[in-house]
């Protein structure tokens, strides 16, 4: 064992949802609240022994919580899925890292012996909920001193300056998302998602004129939207700048705006006998840390050694990790200065082509590792990203 | 009497979903007129797969045929299999399919059964004959049928021909004229049975003799093209690129039309394409479409062809320095006389061109028009020339020319050797257009304008050489404008500065003019007598008078104004501005006090006693379009474009245009968050963004939604002073004082500050553009209040005046005018 606890928080139950493209895409009508209905029950499904009573509370990232995802999107998730009313709901919110803190968050409330079972999740519509929320209304303050002029940014202005900085030019950053595209097909080509996605229905409400009925139209989603055949440096070289003029960051080398959900199911020690449960992994740590926020994109510079360094782990150690890639040009500066080995990183793509539902995509990767570690008979995984406003997240898990 | 029955249209089936109906189909929906797109039946997918594609493409074409974006969503589609029961929903039938007569005749033959009782049928063809067409129809139809001639682009082309078979009723004649004038807004000629009708007559004849005269003269196409384009008051397409335009095989197809149906015509020989343009047709360079033709692009470089060389070369041979000279002699009685006189050869070609055409005109009269009037409206509406060929001709003297046509004739250089028809020499005769009318060798008189009561409408409308307006008496006149009424108790004001530009003695009369309203009449109409509107503000002093005659009203002008980008926009705002004097002169309270009288002339159209109406034409940039934002109610044309340009040249709107918008966006909050509703207003005048019709104004927000739309601008006076009249009816009592206006206040500012620190960061502004962005969304937002603040309507005023007083005073933006007054062109800084 790589660290201490008072208690291990075991990982029994990991689903998520295909992630869909926004805002035009499968779940353009989707709503957020009804995807993540849909992983707490699918991930309870998995887990029959366990009595859904027991659960003390849901914590559920989502990284901008109003509207279609607001007023406690936990709680009324848990609500619209037919969980006991007994079971407390949390939202929380670190923008992309969201789903990936409410996995620590609930860990650490086991960890800390104060709860058996727990769940966490993460949730977004990027369909139905701007970036920024619907009502954008920043401080007049920030414009008073330069260094906060980064609230300001959007994130492609931050990718920009990171491609700047570190020199990451335009070819590396398309040949990284043409690989990341290839990863993600061979992937689905592979059944490798099979596990962890629980394939949704999308039932749609549309107007039949002639008729004057409404017509309900269902269908099922069990495949990433995201990837696209085809994508290669050619097709990406035509795209034009998305953010600065004359810059290096374009719509194909950036991960995609998407919709999805995902859940996962931790227990104790104790539980996981009480309940007689298989453990899939073991949640080794977390760590968070903060970078200037006109470079968000370096976050993991500055949080995957603490995280490292906390389950008292090696770079070499880790069998599998999942980087989030916010943009093909933050991820190429993050493994440069880590050091990372290129081969162990998004073995089955990332969110240049598998898509990016902000604060679902932690929860959604935890799905993806847990999962994959297992399949791979592999060890040690991190799953670690980049977030808005200048910070980085990375969480480790031990497949067992 | 029939023609004064109500005849409404409701829906209008066009078929044929090519390039002609599709923009006809187009132009219906702008007009808010029905528009069913029928077309085959696609072989494979959607059934009306081909009418789909259509409209597609309508989103595409640029200048656009669609008024808005939205528009085209009103056209239905169809096919000739399922949905022929449709016709008879419909009332009016326009045949827009391919120029072959057996394809007609079977189409006719199929929808024949399904058209309505009262249904008027009308073919778009522009070369087969209407009688023809006619006898295809079942004898019980014949007589709601005719020609109807739209040119292309219909929307922007004033022009269609209206063609009578020999058994149309007169009846239905009128109503269709009625609803083409009226409802679509198209200036009508009727035209007689012959081939190509009217304008393209004269208008492909024109071409042909330059293709004559050209080669004779060893010119080459560019250097034509230099000659007969603005300088003779033409569009800059001219001749040769004209046909490119249009394209070679279209072209080809009309000349084929008077090949074959004038074999006896005095100019029959030349009714055959050259053989260097069916080499072109040949080898596929149809012109713009097939991107080659005449003139083609290669590289950055534009190339034309050469017949010497038998290969393309670089474009630009110019019209040499004496030829343009002459061609700028505004006498024309001088300019023929020097043209004829001078053996330069490209005078020469212009005098044989100029010769040729009046000829063929003289000769060619009686046989397709009713008189000449109906000649030079349709030559200018459908071919966008500033002066018709019987106007030049008169205009030069009459007799002295035809002394000189006869003698050419006589010496054999014509193109033809018919003699000029008797009527032209007749004794006494000084020309063609009289106070009694234009002639009519036909008929052997004056023919007047129609009495149809569709052109009462039309208190001013297009007149031809020596038609008087009837611009009524003066009520009072300066240097600036001209204020006048026609005794129906409703003032009206017409600027006389160049491009109606508004300096402080327009001001001054504008608020004097208010003022007469105010005492003696029911309402103020702002009304010009040409477009535009008025290109904005002349903060430098008084405004020069007029120097230039009207511009053309045909495609050239429509063309240029409605491909104008914001960008281009912004270029015109460079006359507007003429701050440089004051600049220079540091006299920046001079200024301070001039916008401040402009503000004080916007509120004036507001709040004055009687209703205030602007009339809009053409452009409403910068000021112009706060005018248009500070009266009761506008009337604008379709061909409107309205729009707030200023910071083109580095400043903000302060004529109440600021204000203006944050009002409106407080009001349409109705009590709620104001961000949405001014954050697109605030985009609008932060990109100089200038709106493409009258329709696409209102869904900017320039135009309100109680301003009315004309389709017809001809009709615009008329409208305004109905508006006048329903206002004032309604018992008009000026808005009461804007007192408490939520503003969006110092978050809303902030947020538009975050984007543009965006734009900023990723190079796409300047530091300078970023400086005047902030300061428009300080101005729109009330300044530095917290959200939801209350203020007046002076508050915002006073901050819009000196939020552009502090831009004027940046060495940036006054650099920016200076370059703008210098060259032309926008600085970005």
């Amino acid at each position: 064992m790589a660290n201490k606890q008072v208690q291990d928080a075991y990982i029994v139950s990991a689903v998520r949802t295909p992630v869909g493209k926004a805002p035009r895409g499968m779940f353009r009508n989707t709503r957020p609240d009804d995807l993540l209905a849909h992983v707490l029950v699918q991930a309870a499904r998995r887990v029959p022994s366990l009595d859904l009573k027991s659960v003390d509370d849901a914590i559920v990232g989502c990284a901008i919580p109003e509207a279609e995802q607001g007023i406690n999107v936990a709680r009324i998730g848990l609500l619209l899925a037919g969980f006991p009313n007994t079971i407390a709901g949390l939202t929380v919110n670190r923008f992309c890292a969201s789903g990936l803190q409410a996995v620590a968050l609930a860990a650490d409330r086991i960890r800390l012996g104060e709860a058996d079972v727990m769940i966490a999740g993460g949730t977004e519509s990027m369909s139905l909920i701007p970036m920024g929320g619907n009502k954008l209304a920043f401080n007049e303050a920030i414009f008073e001193k330069d260094a906060n002029l980064g609230i300001a940014y959007g994130m492609g202005i931050t990718a920009e300056k990171v491609a700047q900085q570190w020199k990451v030019t335009r070819e590396a950053q398309d040949a990284f998302a043409v690989a990341s595209h290839e990863k993600a097909l061979a992937g689905i080509a592979n059944g490798d998602f099979r596990d962890e996605i629980a394939p949704y229905e999308i039932v749609d409400h549309v107007p039949d004129l002639a008729t004057h009925q409404v017509q309900v139209k269902k269908r099922e989603a069990s495949v990433d939207e995201g990837p696209r055949a085809g994508t290669n440096l050619e097709t990406l070289a035509k795209l034009r700048p998305a953010f600065a003029a004359s810059g290096s960051v374009t719509a194909g080398n950036s991960s995609q705006t998407s919709d999805g959900a995902g859940a996962v199911i931790l227990v104790s020690e104790a539980a996981l006998k009480r309940f007689s449960l298989t453990p899939l992994a073991r949640f080794a740590g977390f760590a968070v840390a903060g970078v200037p926020p006109e470079i968000m994109g370096i976050g993991p510079i500055a949080a995957v050694p603490k995280a490292l360094k906390q389950t008292g782990l090696k770079l070499e150690d880790l069998d599998w990790i999942e980087l989030n890639e916010a943009f093909a040009a933050q991820s190429l500066a993050v493994i440069r200065d880590l050091g990372l080995d290129p081969t162990k990183i998004n073995p089955l793509g990332g969110a240049i082509a598998l898509g990016h539902p902000l604060g679902a995509t932690g929860a959604i990767r935890t799905a993806t590792i847990v999962h994959g570690l297992r399949r791979r008979k592999q060890k040690y995984g991190m799953v670690t990203m980049c977030v808005g406003t200048g910070m980085g997240a990375a969480g480790v898990f031990e497949a067992l | 009497m029939a023609s004064q029955e109500r005849f409404f249209v409701r829906r209008v089936a066009v078929l044929g979903a090519g390039v002609m109906g599709a923009q006809i189909a187009a132009h219906l929906v702008n007009a808010g007129v029905e528009a069913v797109l029928f077309d085959l039946t696609a072989k494979e997918g959607d059934p009306n797969g081909i009418a789909l594609k259509a409209i597609e493409g309508l989103r595409k074409l640029e200048p656009s045929p669609l008024a808005t974006a939205t528009v085209a969503d009103a056209i239905t589609v169809a096919n000739y299999d399922q949905h022929l029961d449709r016709l008879a929903g419909c009332d009016l039938v326009i045949e827009a399919i391919a120029e072959r007569m057996e394809w007609k005749r079977q189409l006719y033959e199929r929808i024949a059964p399904h058209i309505g009782s009262e249904a008027i049928i009308a073919s778009n063809t522009s070369g087969l004959s209407i009688n023809a067409l006619a006898q295809a129809l079942p004898a019980q139809l014949r007589a709601r049928f005719c020609g109807i001639h739209f040119f292309n682009p219909p929307r922007y082309m004033h022009l269609v021909e209206i063609i009578p078979a020999t058994g149309s009723d007169a009846a239905m004649l009128d109503r269709l004229e009625t609803f083409l004038t009226t409802a679509l807004g198209k200036g009508v000629i009727r035209a007689k049975d012959t081939p190509n009708f009217i304008a393209n007559r004269v208008g492909v004849f024109s071409i042909l003799a330059a293709f004559h005269h050209t080669r004779a003269l060893g010119l080459g196409f560019d250097e034509v093209d230099a000659l007969t384009g603005p300088l003779i008051g033409r569009p800059k397409s001219a001749t040769y690129r004209t046909a490119d335009v249009v394209g070679l095989d279209t072209l080809g197809h009309v000349i084929d039309t008077m090949k074959s149906g004038l074999p006896d015509d005095p100019w029959a020989r030349y009714y055959d394409a050259p053989d260097w343009f069916k080499g072109l047709v040949d080898r596929g360079a149809l012109g713009q479409k097939a991107k080659a033709g005449v003139y083609r692009k290669q590289g950055k470089e534009i190339q034309v062809l050469d017949l010497a060389k038998g290969d393309y070369r670089t474009s630009g041979k110019e019209a040499v320095e004496e030829v343009v000279a002459i061609l700028k002699n505004k006498d024309p009685a001088a300019r023929l006389a020097q043209l004829r006189a001078s053996q330069l050869p490209q005078a020469k070609f212009m005098w044989a061109v100029t010769r040729d055409m009046l000829h063929y005109c003289a000769v060619q009269l009686e046989s397709i028009a009713d008189n000449a009037r109906d000649v030079d409206l349709a030559i200018r509406w459908g071919f966008g020339w500033r002066e018709g060929p019987f106007e030049l001709w008169q205009a030069a003297g009459w007799q002295q020319v035809a002394g000189w046509i006869a003698e050419e004739i006589a010496a054999g250089k014509t193109m033809a050797a018919a003699p000029l028809p008797a009527w032209v020499t007749d004794s006494g005769r000084t020309g063609v257009h009289t106070p009694a009318g234009a002639w009519s060798p036909a008929r052997r008189e004056y023919r007047p304008r129609s009495s149809l009561p569709v052109y009462r409408r039309q208190a001013v409308p297009d007149r031809v050489l020596g038609e008087a307006a009837n611009l009524g008496t003066t009520v009072f006149e300066t240097d600036a404008v001209r204020t006048w009424t026609t005794g129906d108790d409703i003032a009206v004001v017409s600027f006389k500065s160049k491009m109606h530009s508004i300096g402080e003695d327009v001001l001054d009369g504008v608020m004097q003019a208010i003022d007469e309203a105010e005492r003696g009449f029911r309402g103020l109409v702002i009304w010009q007598t040409e477009p535009p509107f008025s290109i904005g503000a002349n903060l430098a002093g008084p405004s020069a008078p007029r120097k230039e005659g009207p511009k053309p009203s045909g495609f050239a002008s429509m063309m240029k104004k409605v491909k104008r980008s914001a960008e281009s926009a912004v270029l015109k705002a460079a006359h507007k501005l003429n701050v440089a004097d004051a600049l220079m002169a540091g006299r920046l309270e001079k200024v301070e006090g001039v916008v401040q009288q402009f503000q004080a002339t916007s509120l004036a159209l507001r709040y004055s006693s009687v209703p205030t109406i602007a009339a809009v034409d053409g452009m409403a940039l910068g000021g112009g379009c706060e005018f248009v934002m500070h009266c009761d109610r506008a009337v604008a044309s379709l061909e409107s474009y309205i729009g707030l340009v200023e910071v083109g040249v580095g400043l903000i709107p302060a004529g109440g245009g600021c204000k203006e918008f944050a009002i409106r966006a407080a009001a349409e909050a109705k009590g709620g968050d104001i961000f949405p509703f001014l954050r697109r207003y605030f985009e609008a005048a932060a990109t100089a963004q200038v709106a493409r019709s009258a329709e696409h104004a209102r869904e900017m927000g320039f135009l309100r939604a109680t301003d009315r739309v004309v389709m017809n601008r001809f009709e615009l006076l008329h409208v305004a002073k109905a508006e006048v009249v329903a206002l004032s009816e309604a018992g008009y009592r000026p808005p009461l004082p804007a007192r408490r206006i939520p503003v969006a206040g110092r978050s809303a500012a902030a947020t538009i500050k975050a984007h543009l620190t965006n734009l900023l960061a990723g190079n796409h502004i300047s530091d300078h553009d970023y400086l005047i962005g902030s300061s428009l969304a300080t101005a729109m937002t009330g300044g530095d209040l917290d959200p939801g603040s209350l203020v007046d309507e002076e508050w915002l005023l006073e901050l819009e005046r000196e939020t552009f007083m502090a831009l004027l005073a940046t060495e940036k933006t006054q650099a920016r005018i200076e370059q703008m007054l210098k060259t032309g062109k926008p600085l970005r800084n």
